[in-house]
Order: structure tokens, then sequence, then C-alpha cells
């Protein structure tokens, strides 16, 4: 059974998809189902079969928003699928999946501390995560495409 | 005489490991809390070396980037530009000659040998085994030699390029690599060896920072640790990327968890790489070019999205690229090993000893460069600026 197969409970949640190239299936969501996306993976096929190997952030500034890409991978199998979705880009807010799949904790922490996303629930999160003290100061997200450092 | 003053001793005492300090090779603040000996927490604190190598990334073109990517780390140059390398085939639709396939395993191989030779030395000299770690470091040269004759450079090779690599080797330069690698296997066999049997090493390593099976997955580890956990990944494997899918190999797992058993992992994987390597090199594909013709690659790339998995050193790195139709990349995020396996690190030191702190850090094999990413800092007017790679080669920063 191939990994997309072992997902297919997850398929209520998914409003569209396509693939990454080379061959890496996304799925869309509605970023309000991102806990319950999480929780139903988890109980489908347990902590010790998957993990989230990164989050993509990205300032899609001509469609005032920003896209945020959960790559996570699946085992034995180790295939990558990614479940993508969107927040507005004047109030970039989604709830945080760190009390849930604690491997999101660094990935979180640095998009919010380089595109300005909101994770709601992260007690972790904060300025200066990595960037320096110059660009905190200036309350800049060095990863929006209208700033210039 | 009634008492004046009353001092009071915190049951917990804050330990400040970094972000310069001996036991770490790496600008990384870990603060301990210690009852006692025994660690109760430990916060790891980042920030101290992030260069925006993505941002710089979007604002160069994406040729230009393969050299900028092989730059975020020395150790590990070789897989961080073929794995932006491959992003960019992604998009393009361009598969390498077999030969060019061939020859970045070896490339990327080499470069495994002399990291896991590296933090091996590391470990020794924690363990307080300077003889150990000069020996290692000393055979260790010969495979930075090989890899000098095979990309140019003991370092940073700069070998990967858009459908090939950038040197090809003639018969001579084969055997001469095929000599050193036999010399280095009967060293590392012996390394091996003393990590199985020598008590000292046992004793420190055992038993010591001891992550399960179901937290390396939780936690997101990846590479050797979670290897070293019981975790079969491996993206050589998976993705079959290159000339991985033909040449005959086996994934390392250890199922103790414990630093020992990481350290065992890269043992035998170094042995493994040597093993690849030679095949690799025995059975080198003829007839085709491995260097590709630059003034043949498209200037502009079209618009698209690709997602290249390369097993480091370290574990699995990733590369997304987004390209809008132009010649520079709108997106690039790079996510190393090192973020994963380091910051998530909290988790292994509570219950072991503050004298095991930097023995559980080195067996995560850390790497700063890698995890955070030019600034240049002038000491004396205490300003920080931006250059331009090039202005820094033609020394104009003074």
């Amino acid at each position: 059974m191939s990994s997309i197969s072992r997902l297919s409970k997850l398929r209520k949640f998914f409003v569209g998809e396509g693939v990454i190239k080379p061959n890496r299936k996304y799925f869309v969501f509605s970023s309000d189902n991102i806990r319950l996306l999480f929780s139903e993976l988890i109980n489908t096929i347990g902590y010790e079969n998957f993990y989230v190997s990164t989050i993509v952030g990205t300032d899609l500034i001509s469609e005032n928003k920003i896209r945020l890409d959960y790559y996570v991978v699946i085992l034995p199998e180790e295939e990558t699928v990614v479940f993508r979705t969107y927040l507005p880009r004047d109030n970039p807010v989604i709830d945080s999946i760190v009390d849930i799949v604690p491997g999101v904790l660094s990935s979180e922490c640095e998009t919010h501390d380089l595109l300005g996303v909101v994770f709601q629930g992260n007690q972790f999160l904060k300025r200066g995560f990595f960037v320096s003290k110059d660009i905190v100061d200036k309350k800049q997200y060095p990863l929006r495409k209208d700033v210039k450092v | 005489m009634g008492v004046s003053k009353v001092i009071e001793i915190p049951y917990v005492v804050e330990l400040p490991v970094g972000p310069q300090h001996p036991a770490l090779h790496e600008p990384l603040l870990l603060k301990a809390y210690a009852d006692g000996e025994e660690i109760v927490k430990v916060e790891v604190n980042t920030g101290y070396n992030h260069r925006g190598i993505e941002k710089l990334a979007e604002s160069n073109s994406f040729y230009r980037n393969i050299f900028i990517c092989g730059r975020v780390c020395g150790i590990c140059n070789t897989v961080h530009a073929n794995c932006y390398t491959r992003a960019l085939e992604y998009l393009l639709g361009l598969e390498p000659s077999s030969r060019a396939k061939y020859l970045r395993v070896v490339a990327m191989e080499f470069e495994r040998i002399h990291s896991h030779m590296l933090i091996n030395a590391i470990i020794a000299e924690l363990l307080g085994f300077e003889a150990l770690f000069m020996n290692i470091m000393l055979d260790r040269e010969k495979i930075m030699k090989a890899k000098e004759i095979l990309t140019g450079n003991r370092v940073v090779g700069d070998y990967m390029m858009v459908g090939g690599v950038r040197r090809d080797i003639d018969g001579v330069k084969r055997d001469q690599l095929i000599n050193i690698l036999k010399k280095i296997r009967e060293r590392v066999v012996y390394y091996r060896k003393l990590w199985m049997e020598d008590d000292t090493i046992l004793k420190r390593l055992v038993d010591v920072g001891v992550l399960t099976r179901v937290n390396a997955t939780k936690y997101s580890f990846v590479g050797p640790v979670a290897r070293g956990s019981g975790v079969r990944i491996d993206s050589r494997a998976s993705d079959k990327y290159d000339a991985y899918g033909e040449i005959p190999w086996r994934i390392v797992v250890y199922d103790e968890g414990d630093s020992w058993a990481r350290m065992m992992v890269r043992w035998d994987e170094t042995i493994e790489s040597i093993d690849m390597s030679i095949y690799a090199l025995e059975h080198l594909p003829s007839g085709e070019t491995a260097i590709p013709d630059e003034r043949k690659l498209p200037r502009k790339f079209p618009e698209g999205e690709s997602y290249a998995r390369v097993e480091a050193q370290r574990g699995e790195l990733t590369y997304y690229v987004m390209s809008t139709g132009g010649v520079n990349p709108y997106r690039v995020k790079i996510r190393t090993p090192s973020f994963l396996n380091i910051i998530h690190s909290t988790i292994l030191y509570p219950g072991y000893t503050v004298a095991d702190l930097p023995v559980i850090f080195g067996s995560l094999d850390p790497c700063v460069s890698c995890m955070e990413r030019i600034y240049v800092v002038d000491l004396n007017k205490g300003v920080r600026f931006r250059i331009r790679l090039k202005d820094l080669a033609l020394k104009k920063v003074v």
C-alpha cells in the first residue's frame, strides 16, 4: 500500500491538490483545519510513521497572501507529501501544532522570525530566534518581499 | 550575635555552555540547569551566526546561487550544491549523464567519509583521547587529498553544475583514488574496533543521551541520529537520486538510541561510503561526457516549484526552489539536518550529568553554519553591513 493511499482518511480536509517537481504531491487545506488534519494523521498512522521535515513559508505579495507548506515524510516508504495552506498577508495567523507534533518547533519559530507568521499557542515564538537585533528593532520580517535588508 | 543576612542558594543552578566554549565547536548557547551534577533542563539559544542566505539567494541568479549554496557549510558544501543543483535540474527537466551521476556520488561520499571521521575525532577529544583525535585527523587528511584530486580543492569543491560536474578524472587519477580509499579502509576498520572494545569509550557513550524510536520521529530527528534510534530513513535509498540506485550499499541502523549507537552508525557508514566509492570508481561509465556545455544552458528558468532532498552526512537536507519565470529564484528555502537535530535536542540531556552534556551534544554532530545562515561586522566602528561576495573575493572590504 502506497503512503498516499494510507492517507485516504485525510481527504475530507483537502480542497485542492497538485505536484511539486519532481514528484511531491501537495494537498491544499483550509488553515482553520490544521490541528484537525494533524490529529487525524497521528490517529491514522501514529507518531512512529511520519515526521515533519520542514515548513516552507512564501510571501506571495501579488496575491496578498502568505503560503505555508508543511512537508511531511511518511514512513517506512519515506515519501514526502506536502500540506499546503494560505493565510492573509496582513494578518497571518494559524494555530500552532507544536503541542501535538513537537518536531515543528524549530520551523514554526523560524517562520515567525523571518516571515511574521503567528502560530497561536506556541509559547516559544520570539523575535531574534535567528535574525539580528537591528532587524528586530526595525520590526522587519526579512523574507517579506517588500523588506530590503 | 544575631543573624543579619541570609544567603539563599538556589536548588537548581543555571550553567551557560557557549556561545563560545571549549566543549562546543559551534556558536550556540546551551543553557543548562543542574541540580548538583544532574541536568534537569536545557534551553537552546540560537541566532549567533545567521547570514540571511535565503534572502541573498533571491537577489542572485539561479546559477550564481550554486556557489552561494556551496558555502552554507564548509564540511557539507558538496551536498548543499548537489541538492540545490538537482532542484534546478527538476525545474529545467534536465538529466545529467551517467558518468556525471557516478562522479557526483563519489564526491558526496568522500565528504561523508571526512565528515564522519571528523566528528568521531572530536568525540575522542571530548572524551580526553587527544592522541586518538590526532591519529584520526591524520588519516582524515588522506581523504581530503582524495577530494582534492577529484574536485580540485580539499574542502570547498564547487564540483556541481547544472547537468553534470565541473571536472572529470582520467584512469591514472581513478587508480590513485582507489588506492587511497583502500588504505583509509584499513584504518577505519581499526577505529571502529576501538569504539566497540575500548572500556573508556564504552563507559562514556553507552546508555548516555538515549533517544527512543518514537521520540526520534515525533521530534523530527534525522540522519545518523535517527538511524541510531532504529529509524530506517535515508534519502539515498528512498529517492535514489544520481547513481544511488545503481550502486550496492546498505542502510546502517542501530537500535540502542544512545550516543554510542550514533557514533557507530557513522563508523559503519564510513566503511559503506568507502566501498561505494570504490565500486563507483571501478564501474565509472565511459563514452559520455560528465561536463556539460555551460553556453547551452538556459538563462531564464520556467515557472514552477521543485523540492530536492539529499542525505547529507548529518541527515536529510532539503532545498525548495520557486521560479516565476525569470533569471532569479522567487524563493529558496533551505532546511538543514542540524536545524532539527540541535534545536530539538533539549529532550536528550535531562537525567544525565553535566560531564555528559558535551558528549551528547557532540554525538549529534552539530553544525551551526548549516543551521543558521553575509554580514560583515566592523569591530572598530561597531557596525554591521552587507557586501557582495564578489567584493569580498576582490578584497574590497577593509
